[in-house]
């Protein structure tokens, strides 16, 4: 399966290369690009050629990265990040803590209407949160972002208070994530499906979704009352375009040739085979963004040998040359991650650079320490007749980035350098989930784009997290991260983290840290605004899109 | 030693190794078909009775199949994300998901009875709607592939068969197995690239007007033309080397005649019995190409289903495509009578 997979993209990538690539010669000299967008100009329509179709248009119900970039077209947060990641008002005017940390009071904007003419107001806020933690309606949110939310209370019109059980500051990181985005009141009591979303659930921003074709497109027009854009945006008032097309287009192949065609003026997902493509079309632009939360990681299970010894773990990275198995894998187009923490957060510790990994003789000696002496007739180190085996299971849907062939360099690399077998299975949902409870697994893998890298780190090393397949039960890990999550000060919340990555990364190895996942964009070189959503580092809206004359 | 059905001339070698010819069919009576009412109906009640019973045994193989497939349904409504006891919790109780499997799939077959299809896991949509909306667009697209598909295989086949210009039947047939044997994904992808990228002559994506139509069409009905061209091929050769078709040709009928005529009628049964085939072919087609296409229908739908293990869905377009199949083999039943007058007298 892995293989026929394999030569079907690597014969897919030729073929389009070569069609694409006389297509691309023929258009005119190669060279620097040529900025033909203008100044920012108003009116016009685009049509973006995305990947990923939602699952759901309600942002409440939001779980998929790749459908970021919709959300803020038609929904806003109270909240939002710069690009040093503090937060910013938006839907809000600004936010005080108690002393206690336990109650925050947000003060919000009087001057915001939702598309359907419903007020933005206190009790449309209290509305929202009181419908998220509605059971049934989103399981997850109400699990986690608000686990230590105990009452939302409306103390006048424009002000509300999210009182909590406990100190949490990643309350105000979901103020500003799409789960936390406004949904008229009118919407949640009335919409004939609520949970899917459609042009019946509405929000306050700058876009108004128009038509939905599912396995088709999203349509969106201008919302010509917009005014109150939060102080990240590139400009103010309504938005530049008039109307923005989504076409959801699954094969990266197809998206491409679909811009050099000028059928599309952006296209969300570019894959390493073919950026060059891009790069060499003078009426192309590529751009690249690093995503924040955590880095894409091959997490060890530390619950069971052989990797509840700390001596195999550091063999099995040393036994890696991450750099060579990136270049293989994704030509120079991957950034290398070095801790847990992506290297786009600002909790990200650079202390890690180059202190392990690429080291053949200290794996082989750490291994030969660890007791993994013999060798079978394949070649494997084996201790008391047992081969040393890990298992990684990826789950089908869920991978992307190629990264089963990632896996598959991985193996290679592990094997010919220390006789690790890593034994990689691309299995369906139900399959992985079951190895995953059934702790029949030794290594898995995991990337998480939130904004606020606490709350990925919460999630996947908490000995109570929800995601937690190292299987941990590492008090002071416990501890770091509880403190971080009721630490309001940013100067102290970094020098937790920083300790935190000391203990996960350097002390215990529970981590390989592989690649910072990014998103890229291409366009036309007509148009203006391409950028990406602040901190998060997937693409922004189209807010600030225009296209020139 | 075979006889031609649309010419039945009576039986010259004696050997009487087929039904005997019936007369030719412009000389049957219509109202033959339907003389006996009482008798008329009860094939159609049985194949009613069938069809119900096909949909009942596809439906509970896929329910029964989900059902032994590896992980639960909160599995993968739960998917990638977050998960704890708490979760899990919420959406067995959202989902009924606790009662008895046995009480579960009951339930589904009394609402499915109702014509309810349930609520879709993972879209939050009910599934009637998810399932109606995708139905044109796929119905369009295999309609325009099968007719494209068909006529190409007649053209192709018609024009090569006999033993007149060998190069061209060469040139065809090699062309008709490399269409057969090539994945309509990768002809979808050069098409596209040639067509769509370079020369801009359709665009690439989606259920907009007849021009976005065209792609996708050809690029099903390519394979489909292949192993149907090939089919009609070798029936028309054989047909071609019955005596019947001498005795045509002594009667002064033209070759044109004696092919479309005669031949035809002989090699369109065994190309009949492929409906079935040609509706599988459509339907999974129709997940590649509506993938590469990026136009919407059941293929999009089915393939986010299973691969979500969105069971309702899956249900839906399993019962679905059963009674596509149901419709399509009673269609061939009676295109078999109307091609082969032998066949209605038994």
């Amino acid at each position: 399966m892995p293989a026929t997979r394999r030569t079907r993209s690597a014969v897919l990538a030729t073929l389009t290369a070569l069609l694409l690539g006389s297509a691309g010669c023929s258009s005119g000299a190669s060279g620097e690009p040529v900025d033909a967008a203008g100044p920012p100009r108003s009116g016009g329509t685009l049509t973006w050629a995305i990947e990923t179709e939602p699952i759901t248009l309600n942002p409440h119900q939001y779980a998929q990265a790749k459908a970021r970039l919709l959300v803020w077209n038609s929904f806003e947060a109270l909240l939002t990040h710069d690009r040093d990641g503090n937060l910013v008002p938006w839907l809000a005017t600004g936010y005080q803590v108690a002393p206690d940390g336990l109650s925050y009071t947000v003060a919000l904007r009087t001057d915001v209407t939702f598309h359907d003419g419903e007020k933005f107001d206190a009790a449309a806020v209290k509305a929202n949160v009181d419908q998220l933690r509605q059971p049934g309606y989103a399981p997850a949110v109400a699990a986690v972002q608000l686990r230590n939310l105990k009452d939302v209370e409306v103390v006048d019109p424009a002000t509300v208070r999210f009182v909590l059980t406990r100190p949490d500051v990643l309350i105000l990181d979901f103020l500003a994530s799409p789960q936390g985005a406004q949904v008229s009141p009118r919407s949640l009591r009335t919409a004939a499906n609520l949970k899917a979303g459609g042009t019946d659930v509405v929000g306050t921003g700058p876009f108004v979704l128009d038509g939905y074709a599912p396995g088709q497109e999203l349509r969106y027009r201008k919302n010509p009352a917009y005014d109150w854009a939060p102080p990240t945006a590139g400009h103010t008032g309504p938005a530049h375009l008039d109307r923005i097309t989504y076409r959801f287009l699954k094969e990266s192949s197809v998206r491409v040739g679909a811009l050099t065609s000028g059928q599309v003026q952006l296209v969300e997902g570019v894959p390493a085979t073919d950026q060059p493509l891009i790069a060499g079309n003078p009426t192309l632009r590529l751009h690249r963004e690093l995503n924040s939360g955590s880095a894409y990681s091959y997490y060890f299970n530390v619950s069971h040998p052989p990797f509840d010894d700390v001596r195999v773990r550091r063999a099995f990275r040393d036994a890696v040359d991450v750099d060579a198995v990136l270049r293989a894998v994704y030509q120079d187009t991957a950034t290398r991650a070095w801790s847990v923490v992506s290297p786009a957060s600002r909790f990200y510790d650079k202390r890690f650079e180059g202190s392990y990994g690429g080291n053949p003789e200290r794996a082989n000696a750490l291994l030969d320490q660890a007791g993994w002496t013999g060798r079978d007739a394949a070649g494997y180190r084996t201790k008391d007749g047992r081969r040393l085996t890990v298992r990684l299971v990826q789950s089908a849907p869920f991978v992307r980035d190629r990264r089963d062939i990632l896996a598959q360099a991985v193996q290679a690399a592990v094997r010919q350098s220390a006789g690790i077998d890593l034994a990689v299975s691309v299995v369906d949902q139900g399959t992985a989930t079951e190895a995953l409870n059934g702790n029949r697994y030794e290594v898995f893998d995991n990337s998480r784009a939130d904004t606020d890298a606490g709350a990925a780190l919460n999630l996947l090393l908490h000995s109570q997290g929800a995601i937690n397949r190292v299987r941990s039960r590492d008090a002071e890990l416990d501890r770091l991260l509880d403190t971080g999550q009721a630490t309001g000060d940013p100067q102290r919340r970094t020098g937790i983290y920083a300790d935190l990555q000391q203990r996960v990364v350097a002390d215990q190895a529970f981590v390989l840290p592989l690649y910072a996942p990014a998103d890229q964009v291409a366009a036309s070189n007509r148009v203006g605004g391409v950028g990406f959503e602040p901190t998060a580092g997937v693409p922004a809206s189209a807010y600030d899109l225009w296209i020139g004359g | 030693m075979g006889r031609d059905p649309a010419d039945g001339r009576g039986d010259r070698d004696g050997t009487r190794l087929r039904p005997e010819p019936p007369a030719r069919l412009r000389r049957v009576p219509r109202n033959r078909l339907r003389r006996v009412p009482g008798t008329r109906l009860r094939p159609v009640l049985r194949r009613l009775g069938t069809g119900a019973v096909v949909l009942w045994a596809a439906a509970t193989a896929a329910y029964l199949a989900l059902l032994a497939a590896p992980g639960d349904t909160v599995d993968s409504i739960v998917g990638d994300g977050a998960d704890s006891p708490q979760i899990r919790a919420q959406v067995v109780a959202e989902w009924g998901l606790d009662r008895p499997e046995v009480v579960q799939y009951l339930d589904y077959l009394w609402r499915l009875a109702h014509g309810d299809l349930g609520r879709s896991y993972l879209l939050q949509r009910p599934v009637a709607e998810v399932v109606g909306d995708q139905l044109l667009p796929t119905l369009k697209l295999a309609l325009a592939a099968a007719v494209l598909g068909v006529a190409l295989a007649l053209l192709a086949s018609a024009g090569t068969a006999g033993s007149r210009r060998p190069w061209l039947r060469r040139v065809t047939s090699t062309t008709e197995l490399v269409l057969v044997s090539t994945p309509p994904f990768l002809i979808g992808i050069v098409l596209l690239s040639l067509l769509s990228f370079r020369f801009g002559l359709f665009p690439v994506a989606g259920d907009r007007g007849f021009a976005a139509l065209v792609l996708p069409a050809v690029t099903l009905a390519l394979p489909i033309a292949g192993l149907l061209g090939q089919v009609l091929r070798d029936g028309l050769d054989r047909a071609l080397d019955e005596p019947f078709v001498v005795t045509a040709r002594s009667r002064g009928l033209h070759e044109r005649a004696v092919l479309v005529r005669h031949a035809l009628r002989h090699a369109l049964l065994p190309a009949v019995t492929l409906a079935g085939w040609l509706f599988g072919v459509l339907l999974g087609g129709s997940v590649i190409v509506e993938q590469v296409f990026g136009r919407p229908g059941l293929g999009q739908v089915t393939l986010t289903a299973v691969t979500g293990k969105d069971m309702p869905v899956v249900l839906a377009v399993v019962v679905l495509s059963a009674a596509g199949y149901v419709l399509v083999s009673t269609a061939a039943d009676l295109a078999y009578l109307l091609i082969d007058p032998r066949l209605r007298r038994s």
